[in-house]
């Protein structure tokens, strides 16, 4: 049971009930601005009955030619609202989003550890796109699933032929 | 010589060379920056932008005054270039002179009218600093010579920021005219066919909706133009528009359609209950159609009665059931339907059935997810007392759980803890005797463990286990019975037992939140301090989060902590403000407008934080405590945030709803909306004036001594005029009832209350009026003064020997504290003020020889003062020895034996102790600092 609606800054003071759960990163507040600023469409935040911010999304459109798609920044739910088909409906409103601006797919990153998350975007449609060595710093580096989901405009599908060879961060553009 | 060729070789030569300059300055070796400036204006004395980049690196070296004086001198030389520009703008940036940049970029226009760079640049300038009439010019000069349709759009924009926060605020025929030019204006694009990008039509409604004008909207929303708004014209938003055009017919139709697609919308079916009760009410109740014969095509009828409404939500009941998994939608909508029945007086028994039955429906279906709680809090108070008493026997009988039994699966675990809940909302802990609270506390902790090993081993370590809500349940009990015993070892219980649910469930953040403040209830600051560290705060949390420790560390006598932590809090308000600006230019690059007013809103909201006013001058206050020479004290800023408090603004940024609570409070709505929150953060801005009629009071102190004799009856005429406030601010705020301690999840009481009872003016403020007689060479000795002064500090010295003495309880103890943090500061702001009389009655060295003989005098009564003031430093000081040695008393052991806690407890106890220890190991280090500094006066 959800209020979806745009995430607005002031949400950024009740937020705290998502971000302190460890999975989720608090980042500067200019990170957030500029998503806001750039692509409010993209930024959506899923409130309670009792108006607690269960859950946000934050994304953006980007690339050019074949490669113009939606991205997912950010996905996160907070633990009292799991298990609810929140992040589905939040990865839902991203990818209509995405049609409408016409874009060829959509993509997004994980720790290659989070199995649940994996699990839930292969659910979703996604497929592991690539492998990105070393994406996450940290001791020691983590490396990334580049996981992607074809939209209609795409209809040869080409978005989704998984790379045979992982990349390196730089050479994600 | 000066051909075009030419020019661009050498920008490129110059680019060439200025590269290592921003390298260095990119990863902040501002050293290797100057040098390469250095190097570079040796070889091109003339190149503005390493001069710019100069000024730049010297300002984040901390040299303002050289860099403004490059930056001058640039000025004059009227630099065109956009990299000399760019650099500059930069550096009045961070220097917050932004009206400097407009002044930059209006001369370079001037004489380089067609460059359309840097008239964007003069437009940003202007955005930055909110002069929206000088943004309108330059976007319409702008348009007249590239004439793009976002030029075009921020003059609109402009012209409605005029109307809405400019000159057109607070009058509204100003306003009604400038926003009907906005739209005339849209109007002339739209028939020009230049309004094509989603964002444009967004400003066309925006003009459009601060009118008032919803009808134009909706025809737009279905016309052509609504087309080009893909992503943000969805059916929903017409609703935006049809409820203050009471169009209720098509809002309820409208919601029909949308809850058949998507069942669980809140918000869609919290209007369409609306427009049902809106309908009846336009068409009295008492027609209450009995035929219901158009339910095949239903989604065409518009549903005007309650019954109807919730035939409509028993249908969409019906249609999930066949979907294999429960939607929550429908069957809240019940109870939204079932409360507003209420609120109109209807029996709502004849369409709903009993309401405490629909109550344990819910529970029945959804009782196993965690959200149920939430779901059902705000309407508990559909029951009265009665009825919630038998709700909660009724739900703990439906898990099957009894005293004596334990859970048998993880989903009867998960229903078991929203039905224990649901029951403390419901009162069910209330008015119960200690031993009562006592077997609870037993019953969750035995339950907490058994769920622990049975389903919380195997989890990852940032999974929360899922027997943690007990561990919560049995220490909120604890802290009630902390409270009706009042005595503080259950708080200490709690805390050994959230300390051992953490060791399973490392990254429960509503245990660690619930330490930190448990600890500082006991004033065990470095528990607080560790479980605060391991909740990362960063960024806006803290302002957010503030309040949980930050704004309590001030009181613990821990000034390394307090240090640390209030430099990080100044510099994230200071630097965030510092780039709000660039938020707002964002907005009209990317052609957000729909966000700039909100953007604007937060910049405010940040700056006017009631957090960051308080850091700021605790952070002043504390470098007066450990400020031990005049040279020192001359260099500290101790006017708060450059004296531009805007009171009336301040507002309270805390998020108190980040506790967890199932008190029945909490179904009223959160707790920022408290009538005592309300109180409580009225007292804190008292407390904050009565900080900084201090902090100015010293200030122009300060001036005094500083000034030459011309303008010193100035800062005098200033010091007496505050000192006058400060006392009435004082006496007339004698009675405030500190904030009620019953609720866990409140914070702490104000520091107001401490600081009333502490005689700051009474000692610090007639110190002042000493210092006013000394300057002014008075001739009647002030002695009355010097003896009130010497009575109030011993008394308050006195006061704290006698709370020492006086009891042993923990939460006593950090009261004391606190007690003990206000009469350092007293004594350390005193010390300084005796040091400034001293620097007064030093006979003048070249002056006249008249006035020797009332200098003696006066030096007289100040070598007593600060004699004095040793005296009662010492005294304090072995106060503080004796004080600090305690041991948390045995009764802990009886108390945790007696709700069956393991007893180790033992880190608890000693990260109590300890702060203690440590507390009076930095006061009295400060205080040794003071009798040094004092007896330099003789």
């Amino acid at each position: 049971m959800t209020t979806l609606r745009p995430f607005t800054c002031d949400d950024m003071y009740k937020f705290n009930n998502v971000n302190l759960d460890p999975l989720t990163e608090t980042y500067g507040l200019s990170f957030y601005m500029r998503y806001l600023a750039h692509w409010p469409e993209y930024f959506q935040v899923a409130e309670s009955p009792s108006g607690e911010i269960m859950g946000y999304i934050m994304g953006k459109a980007e690339g050019i030619g074949e490669n113009w798609h939606g991205h997912v920044t950010a996905l996160t739910v907070s633990p009292d609202f799991r298990r609810l088909g929140l992040a589905a409906t939040l990865m839902n409103f991203l990818e209509d989003v995405s049609e409408k601006k016409r874009a060829y797919f959509v993509d997004l990153f994980v720790r290659v550890s989070n199995k649940v998350a994996i699990n839930m975007y292969t659910n979703l449609g996604y497929i592991i796109y690539r492998t990105v060595l070393e994406y996450y710093s940290g001791d020691p580096d983590e490396d990334a699933y580049d996981m992607r989901k074809a939209l209609s405009r795409d209809v040869n599908q080409k978005s989704v032929i998984p790379l045979t060879h992982p990349v390196r961060p730089e050479d994600v553009d | 010589m000066t051909s075009k060729v030419q020019h661009v070789q050498d920008n490129s030569v110059a680019e060439r060379r200025l590269r290592p300059i921003y390298d260095w300055l990119d990863i902040g070796n501002n050293k290797k920056a100057l040098q390469e400036c250095e190097k570079v204006l040796k070889k091109t004395p003339n190149l503005l932008c390493a001069k710019a980049l100069k000024a730049l690196t010297l300002h984040r070296m901390g040299k303002e005054g050289e860099a403004l004086a490059i930056l001058e001198a640039l000025t004059a030389d009227s630099p065109t270039d956009d990299a000399t520009l760019q650099a500059m703008t930069l550096c009045y940036r961070e220097l917050q002179q932004l009206e400097k940049i407009c002044k930059l970029y209006e001369t370079a226009v001037k004489l380089e009218p067609a460059n359309e760079e840097l008239y964007t640049h003069l437009f940003m300038s202007y955005a930055r600093v909110f002069d929206f009439k000088s943004q309108q010019k330059t976007a319409m000069t702008l348009y007249k010579h590239k004439p793009k349709t976002p030029y075009y759009c921020w003059a609109v924009m402009s012209i409605i920021l005029q109307a809405t926060r400019g000159e057109g605020k607070n009058d509204a025929k100003k306003r009604s005219l400038l926003l009907s030019l906005a739209e005339r204006m849209m109007e002339k694009l739209i028939v020009d066919g230049k309004l094509d990008a989603e964002q444009e039509v967004q400003l066309y409604v925006m003009v459009l909706e601060l009118q008032g004008k919803f009808e134009e909207v909706l025809v737009i929303l279905d016309g052509p133009l609504g087309t080009k708004l893909a992503c943000s014209n969805q059916p929903h938003n017409k609703l935006k528009y049809l409820v203050p055009l009471k169009c209720w017919d098509d809002v309820n139709l409208l919601c029909k359609g949308i809850l058949i697609e998507s069942v669980d919308r809140w918000d869609i079916w919290k209007e369409y209950i609306n427009s049902v009760f809106a309908l009846m009410e336009a068409k009295p109740y008492e027609s209450n159609n009995h035929d219901n014969g158009a339910s095949d095509n239903d989604l065409e009828t518009v549903d005007d009665t309650p019954e109807k409404c919730h035939e409509f939500i028993c249908r969409i009941v019906e249609n999930g059931a066949d979907n294999g998994f429960l939607l929550r939608g429908p069957y809240l909508a019940r109870f939204e339907l079932c409360s507003r029945l209420v609120k109109c007086n209807v029996d709502s028994s004849d369409v709903l059935g009993e309401t405490i039955e629909l109550f344990i429906e819910y529970f029945r279906k959804f009782g196993h997810k965690p959200c149920c709680v939430s779901d059902l809090r705000h309407y508990l108070d559909l029951l009265d007392c009665e009825k919630k008493a038998e709700l909660s026997a009724r739900l703990i009988k439906d898990v099957g759980i009894s005293s004596t039994s334990v859970p048998q699966s993880e989903q009867q675990m998960q229903r078991h803890l929203c039905a224990l809940q649901l029951s403390r909302l419901c009162g069910a802990h209330r008015n119960l005797t200690s031993d009562h609270l006592k077997a609870l506390v037993t019953a969750f902790s035995l339950h907490y463990e058994h769920g622990y090993q049975t389903y919380g081993t195997n989890l990852l370590s940032t999974d929360l286990g899922p027997s943690d809500p007990y561990a919560l349940l049995a220490a909120h009990v604890l802290y009630d019975l902390s409270q009706s015993e009042k005595k503080s070892e259950p708080i200490v219980a709690a805390l050994v037992l959230l300390e051992n649910m953490l060791k399973n469930s490392p990254s429960n953040f509503h245990a660690k939140l619930l330490c930190v403040r448990l600890y500082h209830t006991v004033g065990g600051c470095l528990g607080a301090q560790n479980m605060y560290s391991s909740l990362d705060t960063k960024h806006l949390q803290l302002d957010s989060l503030g309040f949980i420790h930050c704004a309590r560390l001030a009181t613990t006598g821990l000034y390394s902590l307090c240090s640390n932590l209030f430099d990080v809090t100044l510099k994230f308000f200071s630097s965030n403000y510092k780039d709000s600006s660039d938020h707002i230019t964002f907005s009209y690059k990317y052609g957000s407008f729909i966000k700039l007013d909100e953007f604007m809103d937060f910049r405010e909201r940040l700056n006017n934080s009631m957090h960051y006013t308080t850091v700021a001058i605790d952070r002043i206050v504390l470098s007066l405590v450990e400020c031990t020479t005049l040279d020192t004290l001359y260099n500290i800023d101790i006017s708060p945030k450059d004296d531009k408090i805007d009171w009336e603004a301040l507002r309270d940024n805390h998020d108190l709803s980040v506790y967890i609570s199932w008190d029945p409070e909490r179904i009223k709505g959160p707790p920022e909306e408290y009538e005592e929150i309300r109180t409580f953060f009225k007292q804190n801005k008292i407390f904050l004036k009565l900080r900084t009629s201090l902090l100015w009071a010293l200030s122009a102190a300060v001036d005094i001594v500083k000034s030459s004799d011309g303008v010193r009856t100035k800062y005098m005429d200033q010091l007496a005029t505050i000192l006058a406030d400060w006392e009435e601010l004082s006496t007339k705020n004698r009675n405030h009832a500190p904030l009620c301690q019953h609720l866990v999840t409140l914070p702490l009481p104000s520091r107001l209350h401490v600081a009333l009872a502490t005689p700051h003016f009474d000692i610090v403020g007639r110190m002042l009026r000493l210092l006013l007689a000394v300057v002014s060479e008075g001739c009647s000795k002030e002695d009355d003064l010097v003896e009130k002064i010497e009575s109030g500090v011993k008394a308050m010295v006195d006061m704290i020997e006698n709370r020492g003495k006086n009891s042993a309880d923990l939460i006593y103890r950090r009261e004391t504290m606190e007690y003990v943090v206000n009469a350092v500061e007293v004594l350390s702001v005193s010390s300084l003020i005796c040091l400034l009389c001293n620097d007064l009655v030093k006979p003048p060295s070249k002056k006249g020889k008249k006035k020797v003989s009332e200098a003696s005098s006066w030096k007289e009564t100040v070598v007593r003062l600060a004699n004095s003031f040793k005296t009662h430093i010492n005294a304090l000081n072995e106060v503080l020895q004796t004080w600090a040695q305690f041991s948390v008393s045995s009764d802990l052991a009886l108390m945790l034996e007696s709700v069956n806690l393991s007893n180790d407890g033992h880190n608890v106890c000693e990260n109590i102790v300890n702060s203690y220890v440590l507390a009076v190991r930095e006061i009295q280090c400060v205080l040794k600092n003071k009798i040094k500094m004092l007896s330099s006066i003789q």
